[in-house]
């Protein structure tokens, strides 16, 4: 394997048989629990009617976003953004306040209800298996997919390799690789022969969300002093205006005086 | 990243060294020993070691990743090529089948009515002198043929035999007439072996899947190969009554009605042979038989198949032309069991036919290597006392083509039942669960009761322990030795991973053990399963401590039969039989011959099953992460004929056929046949020993009928047919 300079992955859906190994292999590395999964199978199942019919099958977990929404929006910083591609999750500074769940536009993160704030971990997804990728192993779900849907290498490889795939096949692919710049770009890949939407994936678009926000967010302060100037300026004007009205107000009341 | 550890993981280490530092203060346990002396396991007890998986039977080659003495993980080896690194989901949850709370940890002895789950604990010494002289009692009472004895596909199967065969018993069940009989017989009939090895290269380009639904049911590598051909473009056509994932990825779909693949296939066969399609040089040259196959083939014509199959002619010949075209690099997979029906012996014949035809040996098929090997040792041992009692399963007075080793296992139940030619009076079972594999459970029950003694050997109380009088706790595929498997120019090794659990022992010491006792110690010539391995080795010059290290050891291959011009095949004619005169001679048809199916009645329908990617037959589902991550089992039914019966997804349904009936949930789906049902086998157990399994789904052996191939003695599966109506 090359040097990974940004881990990613690539999934294929033309070529997953949602036979599950992934999702075993992660409960098995990561010993998550048994009410519990950080891999879920989505998409269309069957759609038609009885004979013409198709099916879709997505695998997915953490996009591992280039922006993640999920660290935009925690507001104690446990996420973080590896410079190598994983979103990693801190458990120990977390508050449980859940708003990574409402920012994740996919829906990854999940909250453990089960738990207090004593016992720890609040929040459970995807790690990228670091205790596997930095010791020169796949993570585990990609390395026991039995027909190689799910693929991990550099993301601009991946990348690549994804866009080689369909100029071989382009009456098998739609032409698009979901996660290259949606949302700013995500560490997960995928390649389909269904729209994506159907495979349950939202229709982002390439500026991300948080990016959006961070800029409007980051404009807060100096906006705050300029709109305190304005409004110190237009106090300063109405009580202007106020003493000019009082002084000619004063002004007529000696000349009613006088009269 | 940086690594900060909390609180949790300061209680997570002083647990573990409080731990090791007990461990510490014993002797360590043989399996660490032999795992430190390979140099797999250090001394902390932390490793990989090289193994194989048992979650079905097509042992890929794993690596367990060992802490603490405790298996945490597995992943597929990539040097073994039926894993190529990768594992399916049963090979995932594996460790936890060992770890499964419901282990039998120790010998159990019945001590209440059978299927009540009464049980004692006992030791090995108590257990087996017990079963030892009940099988004594009954040899010397009725014959060593009152016992039967039975066992699925597995590696320490040459010991079993032993067991069995010095006993002096001739009635040896296996699970293959339940399977693919049809397929191995008709391979043996046609090409002289049992089934031939199939290559997925880069030049296939045409691939007929008639009911081989590779995407379920997963055997990794090949599945990995189908899914590569399909994505370099090959055109898979795939026949079945369900849209299964396989259907989905497939070319072409075609919904043929159940029992008329036969047809299919014959109507393939008129248009290739009318058409002179087929391989011209190569029949000449590698066949017998062919103006018999000509003239049979004449009158089953396309038009003639398409009401049969509901698959209109034109497509019939269409396929026929395409298939002609892509060869030889074009396969017709014999699947292992198609719909099964009583004719599923000539489908599989048509089939292998077809391959013969185009020519495609060596090509696309070829002979596989023999899970015996010829360069590997074995323990010496006397000569089996001679037999003469008949087989209880037919075999050969009823079925005289079917093979020794395969039997006819529903027929041998039906002679305990019926006490013909003689009665049966005791039953060791090894690995194996009749109980729920053979169809009709009723009659499975019924056979028991006429049994005076029954032992079973496995590693949970699955429904046959559960009815048996002696369970025998056998330690897990990650807790033993067996002996080992060659493939290609290898043979691969399972060795213990961790210690079993409880007292469990592998097979080859309970079947020496019992040998002894049974006076039959000459035939068990090992120690322990170490120097059986050792033995095996021996020829081979390599040490045991090197395999166990890798895993495998490199073994010359037994040579291959070359080139297919000068080719000979083990038949009797030394060529291909297109017409075999074995066949004729017993009085069955030498060629491919069409044979009506049963028809359901109306408002009946077909019943189906076949298998999912997260269980095998019926000895997974009591694994919590498989049951984790499987649908729950329900009925299926095509959406509009539920919608006709006033029935809707989740409705309770009861599902009636003439030997039983079961209650079990709906789901309306589109992916079915309107005159089919479906569910999956292996779900509601009768065993309350199964904690997980226990309650879900239901049984399908409840409602199968016992219908034989009168020639391969294959179980006609999918010949049954039910009412279902609201319950």
């Amino acid at each position: 394997m090359t040097e990974i300079k940004h881990h990613a992955y690539l999934f294929d859906a033309t070529r997953c048989i949602d036979c599950r190994a992934c999702m075993v292999a992660c409960s098995v590395e990561n010993n998550v629990d048994m009410d519990k999964t950080r891999i879920w199978v989505a998409g269309v199942g069957i759609k038609g009617t009885y004979p013409d019919l198709q099916r879709g099958t997505m695998v997915y977990h953490c996009m591992h976003c280039n922006h993640p929404d999920c660290m935009s929006a925690c507001p104690v910083g446990a996420y973080t953004k590896v410079e190598d591609g994983p979103v990693t999750y801190n458990p120990d500074l977390c508050i449980g306040c859940r708003y990574c769940m409402n920012a994740c536009p996919f829906g990854v993160p999940h909250f453990d209800y089960d738990k207090g704030i004593i016992d720890g971990a609040f929040i459970d997804k995807c790690t990228f298996c670091p205790q596997r990728i930095y010791n020169g192993q796949e993570p585990a779900c990609v390395q026991t997919c039995p027909t190689d849907a799910l693929e991990y290498g550099d993301r601009d490889e991946l990348i690549k390799k994804a866009h080689e795939r369909i100029a071989a096949h382009p009456d098998r692919y739609i032409d698009h690789v979901y996660g290259e710049f949606e949302n700013g770009g995500t560490s997960y890949l995928i390649l389909s022969h269904i729209p994506f939407s159907a495979l349950g994936l939202p229709n982002l678009p390439e500026t991300p969300v948080n990016e959006v926000s961070e800029k409007v967010m980051e404009m807060t302060i100096p906006f705050a002093l300029g709109w305190g100037a304005v409004l110190t300026g237009v106090a300063a004007g109405v009580g202007l205006y106020n003493k000019k009205q009082e002084d000619k107000a004063a002004i007529a009341e000696k000349a009613e005086a006088v009269k | 990243m940086t690594k900060t550890i909390s609180r949790r993981d300061f209680l997570k280490l002083g647990a573990a060294s409080v731990g090791a530092l007990a461990m510490g203060q014993m002797l360590p346990p043989k399996v660490a020993q032999a795992a430190r002396a390979a140099g797999t396991i250090n001394a902390e007890g932390d490793g990989f070691v090289h193994s194989m998986c048992e979650m079905c039977v097509w042992r890929c080659g794993l690596i367990a990743k060992v802490v603490d003495g405790r298996v945490v993980k597995l992943d597929g080896n990539p040097e073994h090529p039926h894993s190529r690194g990768n594992l399916c989901p049963r090979g995932q949850s594996g460790l936890m089948n060992t770890y499964d709370p419901d282990r039998v940890r120790t010998p159990l002895i019945r001590v209440g009515k059978r299927g009540e789950g009464k049980f004692r604990q006992a030791s090995w010494d108590e257990a087996l002198d017990l079963v030892a002289s009940k099988m004594t009692a009954i040899k010397n009472k009725y014959g060593a043929e009152a016992m039967v004895f039975s066992s699925t596909h597995n590696l320490s199967q040459p010991l079993f035999e032993n067991l069995l065969y010095a006993f002096g018993s001739p009635n040896y069940g296996t699970q293959r007439s339940l399977c693919f009989n049809a397929m191995i017989v008709a391979n043996t009939m046609t090409y002289g072996m049992e089934e031939p090895a199939r290559i997925y290269d880069d030049k296939l380009k045409y691939i007929l899947l008639t009911g081989r639904n590779l995407l379920e049911a997963i055997s990794t590598s090949e599945t990995h190969d189908l899914i590569m051909a399909i994505d370099r473009g090959a055109k898979v056509v795939y026949l079945d009554p369900r849209y299964t994932k396989t259907a989905s990825k497939a070319t072409e779909w075609l919904p043929i009605k159940p029992g008329n693949d036969l047809a299919f296939h014959l109507a393939l066969l008129n248009v290739i042979i009318g058409e002179k399609l087929y391989n011209r040089s190569f029949v000449e040259k590698n066949t017998i038989g062919f103006d018999e196959l000509k003239k049979e083939v004449s009158r089953y014509t396309p038009e003639w198949a398409a009401p049969l199959t509901g698959i209109p002619a034109e497509t019939i010949a269409r396929i026929a032309h395409e298939f002609a075209d892509a060869a030889p690099h074009a396969l017709a997979h014999n699947g292992w069991r198609t719909s099964n029906f009583v004719n599923s012996f000539h489908t599989q014949r048509a089939i292998t036919i077809l391959n013969a035809l185009m020519g495609n040996w060596d090509v696309v098929l070829t002979e596989a290597g023999g899970e015996e090997s010829g360069t590997l040792g074995a323990p010496a041992q006397p000569a089996y006392p001679r037999i003469s009692a008949l087989r209880l399963d037919g075999v050969p007075w009823k079925y005289p083509v079917v093979p020794f080793k395969i039997g006819v296992f529903q027929e041998l139940r039906d002679n305990i039942v019926s006490g013909e030619p003689y009665q049966a009076h005791g039953w060791f079972i090894s690995r194996q669960n009749p109980i729920m594999s053979l169809p009709d459970r009723g009659k499975t029950l019924k056979a028991f009761g006429k049994l005076d003694f029954i032992v079973t050997v496995d590693i949970v109380l699955n429904d046959t322990a559960w009815f048996s009088d002696v369970v025998l706790p056998e330690a897990s595929y990650l807790e033993r030795y067996d002996p080992l498997m060659p493939m290609g120019d290898k043979v691969f090794l399972r060795q213990p991973v961790i210690e079993p659990q409880g007292e469990a022992k592998s097979a080859l010491w309970i079947y020496k053990q019992l040998g002894a006792r049974l006076g039959l110690g000459d035939y068990f010539q090992y120690t322990d399963e170490e120097d059986y391995l050792r033995q095996q080795l021996a020829p081979l010059g390599v040490s045991l401590e090197d395999v166990k290290a890798k895993g495998y050891a490199e073994a010359p291959e037994t040579a291959h039969s070359g080139e297919s011009s000068e080719k000979t095949w083990n038949t009797p004619s030394g060529k291909i039989e297109l017409f075999s005169d074995t066949l004729a001679k017993v009085g069955f048809s030498g060629v491919p011959t069409w044979d009506e199916p049963p028809q359901p009645d109306e408002g009946q329908f077909f019943l189906l099953t076949g298998k999912i990617a997260t269980s095998t037959q019926f000895g997974t589902q009591n694994n919590q992460l498989l049951h984790k991550y499987s649908e729950e089992p329900r009925l299926w039914m095509n959406a509009q004929t539920a919608a006709e019966l006033g029935l809707a997804t989740d409705d309770w349904v009861e599902v009636t056929s003439e030997v039983g009936q079961i209650h079990t949930q709906l789901l309306a789906t589109q992916a079915i046949r309107p005159d089919c049902v479906y569910m999956t086998p292996g779900y509601g157990h009768l065993s309350k020993g199964l904690k997980t399994a226990y309650g879900v789904g239901a049984n399908d052996s409840a409602v199968h009928v016992t219908y034989t191939d009168p020639i391969s003695g294959g179980q006609a599966l999918s010949q049954t047919f039910v009412t279902v109506k609201k319950a």
